[in-house]
């Protein structure tokens, strides 16, 4: 589905050049959960960014469902973008002065869904993360694990063929951090191709694969065994 | 502590310089206009206020009838009478009611001597003009006696002793009796006061309402009780008397012929809000435009609550940024009386800058403001100042008060942890704010429109007559008797130069009506019609075109004996469906009776006066039928080739022929007639100027508002971008909300701008109905120009980068 070559990203500012990502190349496709792990400055949200069309790469090739992306315009990055990617993010970035419904309802009026469609989707998507009853609520009046799955409702609600996750539990405690990545598994197993930034070992382990990243480049790429438990247990 | 705050409100101001700059420069202008509505105010409100009678002494007026017509003269006798019976009067002065120039000689100097006026009785107790040298009472008790003010004694008689040498005026001799210092500003400002207003004739005349009566009453006497004894004095010998030479009951005759109502006008209030006559003012220095002072001071009220709103807009929205200010000023011990104060000192300053600029402001713009006006305003004295302070303490509690409060309710918690740059807080107050300011906009634009399209009609009107290449020349010869013999001695030498192609007079002038009018009773209808007596042809040369019937001519002999025209308003009030050879008793008299005159003509109607007055009701005689010579210019047609070449001749000829102490003076009728509306075009020129200033303001304070709004959401439309929101669509959602504002603040404007500009056109028998078109024009302008600021700033704000947003707040 994303097919990445040779990707490079360079931020210049008067005097300096930042070399962010330098000669990336990275497949996934449909029914992956990946994950990028690495440290600060790594690169790896940059990459992320580049991925969720929110930003341009400098070089190298990035197609999406067999498009090239790289040396688009804003205009039909939008389009894309809107079509095909669902957001998750550390801080849920959620409107304060729309309520939880209103929010969920965003994506579906940039793509220019009908309102009985509309309606229909929401409430499947709010029965589906159990916030049916928190719709006329504003993101202020819930709790981090429930704002979290409002963003998840959010960006699924379309259908994206992609979900893209920039530390989804970065916020929050670890019982809702549980949450929120068993519910992502959750819509792994259902078929979902997710991508997961991370700083956390714990949320890796609950995908496939996790891919490290270090000073732009990519240095390690590794399956992630579930069935470690099972040794644990046989032990 | 004031050293901190003043740190940080230099810091403000240079962060950001251009927003600062604005809000003073916006709060200067309000303020200036207020500065210019109290200069003008205090001004006219100042008038006779010096004056220690003004409470007791009255001007006397005369309704006459039916016709609405009114004069501020009244008949010597009648004033001699109330001073004789009414025991509250205690004297009554006579005085011409305008200022003359006439020809004033002292030994070999000879001069034109300007604010003359002539008077008798006890003008002084009037108008008590400080005696400086001289007789102090009975200054005027013999006929050659004359006052001059100090400042002419000055002119005339250097350092000499002014009392008791000899002037001449019209080649009579007066003694100086008196000097006086004139108190400025006062309804009358004469620099020459002559006795010998009246003669033997005049104290048995009840029907010569020549000359203005001032009554001065006792200390406490009441107003109504002295206006019911004038009007019984009235009654009496006038009234009663016409009607027993009638042979009808006094009842009967007031039901026939109507009766003159007097009114009287107290000094103290008569500058502005005295009796309103057509026939001009009613005091030699004019009358006080109440409607101009109310505009002027109604939309200065306006522009400084805009420019006040604008502050407090800017002010609360910019106070957000300065939330986390006033958490750490409050976790550090900051009461809540401390941020307000600081708030307001900060308010405080930027009050005393604009009060400054707009000093400034004014002392620029004064000489152009006083043009407007025809005034010599200053800025100084202490009642000014004092009025300054009091703007200074009203802006600052205005501006000021409301955003400290704002502020200092501020929640710390909130605050310091962040993410109150978002907050709706205060977000209603500036929204409606906003829509009011529309609301101002929109009665400006409106207004505005309005007064325009009244101006250019009145400037465009069919006047019923042509002064095209017309001038009036002022026909100054002294000879009253011999003055019909002149002008037309004259008319056929003048005739004879090339360029002129026309020479005819009547008695009147474009735009400032005729000089007499007559009453009389026709059908049992009582007129007041204008007297126009004029030469053969005078119709003719200015295309005022007959309707019915013919012009009076040379031909016939009886047409200046016992044939007359008369016009159409006079035609339709006295209900003539066929005017031809009526016969009309006149209000004139000679030995056998009232004089009866045969229609010949009906004239079409027109303006003789301005458009504000219904075309009067006239009648047109030869200049030989009554002889009374009353005409005061020549009107000339002249050929625009070699104008200049013509008037040098004219002029020539004038100062040779005509009168030699005259300089000679010209005029164009049309631009005579033009004066009638000067008033409208000051207006409109001021409401013009005011629509830009209201215009700025506004838009500054839109740009300033959507700005400030739009940063706060920022975040907002970076998410809606990442869920997939194009620019158009987001610039839609940004721009909506104020269009909305802009349709509620129109709505809101349309109605106050209806009925005050509905108020205003009432000003004008003739003129234009309201229609939707300025609305609709207004409603177009001001969307275009809300959408183009919206718009400008909104496709700036989605042009943000994304990632900066998503990632940092």
């Amino acid at each position: 589905m994303i097919t990445i070559q040779n990707l490079t990203k360079v931020f210049r500012t008067e005097e300096v050049e930042t070399s962010a990502l330098s000669g990336i190349s990275l497949e996934i496709k449909r029914g992956d959960f990946l994950t990028i792990m690495g440290p600060s400055g790594c690169g790896k949200s940059t990459l992320l960014n580049i991925i969720g069309l929110l930003d341009s790469a400098t070089d190298g090739s990035y197609k999406l469902l067999d498009q090239e992306m790289v040396g688009l315009k804003e205009k039909g990055r939008a389009a894309v973008r809107k079509e095909n990617i669902g957001f998750i993010f550390q801080n849920f970035n959620l409107i304060d002065e729309l309520s939880v419904y209103d929010n969920i309802e965003l994506p579906l009026l940039y793509n220019n869904v009908k309102v009985a469609d509309r309606k229909q989707k929401i409430l499947a998507i709010a029965e589906k993360l159990n916030i049916l009853h928190r719709l006329k609520h504003y993101p202020q009046q819930l709790s981090g694990g429930q704002q979290q799955r409002v963003a998840v409702a959010r960006a699924l609600v379309n259908d994206p063929k992609i979900i893209l996750a920039d530390e989804p539990t970065g916020n929050l405690d670890s019982k809702n951090g549980n949450e929120v990545m068993e519910l992502l598994t959750d819509l792994h197993a259902k078929g979902a191709t997710i991508l997961m930034v991370t700083h956390s070992d714990y949320d890796a382990s609950f995908s496939q694969k996790t891919i490290h990243m270090k000073d732009g480049v990519i240095f390690s790429e590794r399956f992630n065994q579930r069935n470690v438990d099972v040794f644990m247990d046989a032990k | 502590m004031i050293f901190n705050w003043f740190k940080i409100f230099i810091y403000h101001l240079k962060q950001s310089k251009l927003f600062s700059f604005l809000n003073v420069l916006g709060l200067s202008i309000g303020v200036a206009g207020v500065i210019f509505a109290i200069l003008y105010w205090n001004n006219e409100n100042a008038y006779d206020q010096w004056n220690p009678e003004k409470e007791n002494v009255y001007e006397v007026l005369n309704k006459f009838g039916t016709n609405a017509d009114i004069w501020n003269s009244s008949p010597v006798p009648f004033g001699l009478t109330c001073k004789a019976t009414i025991p509250e009067i205690e004297s009554i002065t006579f005085f011409t009611g305008w200022y003359s120039e006439d020809v004033i000689k002292h030994e070999n100097q000879k001069w034109i001597g300007k604010k003359i006026i002539v008077a008798d009785y006890d003008f002084f107790d009037s108008f008590p003009f400080p005696i400086l040298k001289g007789a102090k009472k009975d200054i005027l008790k013999e006929k050659n006696s004359v006052a001059i003010s100090d400042k002419t004694a000055k002119l005339i008689f250097k350092n000499e002793d002014p009392i008791g040498k000899i002037i001449t005026k019209d080649n009579k001799p007066y003694i100086v009796k008196t000097v006086y210092k004139i108190m400025s500003p006062s309804s009358v400002e004469p620099d020459y006061v002559f006795g010998g207003l009246i003669n033997e004739d005049d104290l048995k005349q009840w029907g010569n309402f020549n000359y203005t009566l001032m009554v001065k009453t006792k200390k406490g006497a009441s107003k109504e009780l002295v206006l019911k004894k004038m009007q019984h004095v009235n009654f009496v010998n006038r009234t009663v008397k016409e009607a027993k030479d009638k042979g009808v009951t006094p009842e009967q005759f007031v039901k026939e012929n109507g009766e003159i109502l007097i009114i009287i006008d107290q000094l103290a209030t008569a500058r502005l809000h005295g009796t309103k006559s057509p026939n001009g003012a009613n005091f030699p220095e004019g009358r006080g435009n109440l409607q101009l002072l109310y505009i002027v001071v109604g939309l200065s009220i306006l522009i400084l609550t805009l420019s006040l709103v604008n502050y407090i807009n800017l002010a609360t929205a910019s106070a957000i940024k300065r939330a986390k200010e006033v958490g750490v000023r409050k976790i550090v011990g900051a009461s809540k009386k401390q941020i307000i104060a600081q708030f307001i000192f900060e308010t405080a300053i930027i009050v005393v800058l604009a009060i400054i600029f707009a000093l400034a402001i004014v002392e620029l713009s004064l000489p152009y403001y006083n043009n407007f006006l025809k005034k010599s305003l200053t800025m100084n004295g202490g009642e000014f100042y004092l009025q300054l302070i009091f703007i200074f303490g009203l802006v600052i509690v205005l501006a000021g008060i409301f955003p400290a409060i704002y502020i200092s309710n501020f929640e710390t918690l909130k605050v310091l942890k962040g993410n109150f740059a978002r907050s709706k807080s205060g977000i209603w107050i500036r929204n409606s704010m906003l829509i009011f300011q529309f609301g101002i906009a929109a009665f400006f634009i409106i207004g505005a429109l309005i007064v325009n399209s009244q101006v250019s009609y009145m400037m465009n009107k069919d006047l019923g007559f042509s002064g095209d290449q017309v001038i009036r020349v002022p026909f100054r010869f002294t000879d009253q008797a011999k003055k019909g013999e002149k002008y037309r001695t004259a008319k056929q030498e003048i005739l004879k130069f090339t360029g002129v192609q026309d020479v005819s007079t009547f008695a009147g002038s474009f735009g400032n009506g005729s000089t007499s009018s007559s009453g009389f009773t026709y059908n049992g209808v009582f007129v007041q019609p204008r007297n126009i007596e004029m030469d053969y042809g005078f119709l003719d040369m200015m295309k005022i075109k007959i309707v019915k019937g013919r012009d009076l001519s040379p031909k016939y002999a009886s047409d200046t004996v016992s044939n007359w025209l008369i016009n159409e308003a006079l035609a339709k009030k006295i209900g003539l469906k066929n005017p031809i050879n009526t016969i009309i008793s006149s209000g004139w008299g000679n030995e056998k009776g009232n004089m009866k005159f045969k229609v010949v003509g009906v004239v079409k109607d027109f303006h003789i006066t301005g458009l504000q007055s219904e075309v009067p009701p006239m009648i047109f005689v030869t200049m030989k039928t009554l002889k009374w010579n009353n005409f005061e210019n020549v009107y000339i047609k002249v050929s625009p080739n070699n104008l200049t070449e013509t008037l040098a001749k004219l002029k020539t000829y004038w100062e040779k022929n005509i009168n030699p102490d005259y300089p000679f003076d010209y005029e164009f009728v049309n631009k005579g007639f033009a004066k009638t509306y000067e008033e409208q075009v000051k207006q409109k020129d001021l409401f013009f100027i005011l629509n830009l200033v209201v215009i700025i303001i506004a838009i500054f304070g839109l740009f300033a508002l959507a700005s400030f709004s739009m940063e706060r959401r920022l975040k907002e439309i970076a998410i809606r971008k990442t869920l997939g929101a194009e620019t158009d669509i987001l610039l839609k959602e940004l721009s909506k909300q104020y269009i909305v504002f802009c349709l509620i603040g129109f709505a809101i404007g349309i109605m106050p701008a209806y009925i005050l500009l509905q108020k205003w056109l009432e000003n004008f028998a003739f003129r234009i109905d309201v229609s939707v078109v300025p609305f609709t024009v207004a409603l177009v302008s001001l969307l275009i120009l809300t959408l183009m600021i919206v718009l400008a700033k909104a496709y700036q704000v989605t042009k943000i980068d994304i990632l900066k947003y998503l990632k940092y707040e």
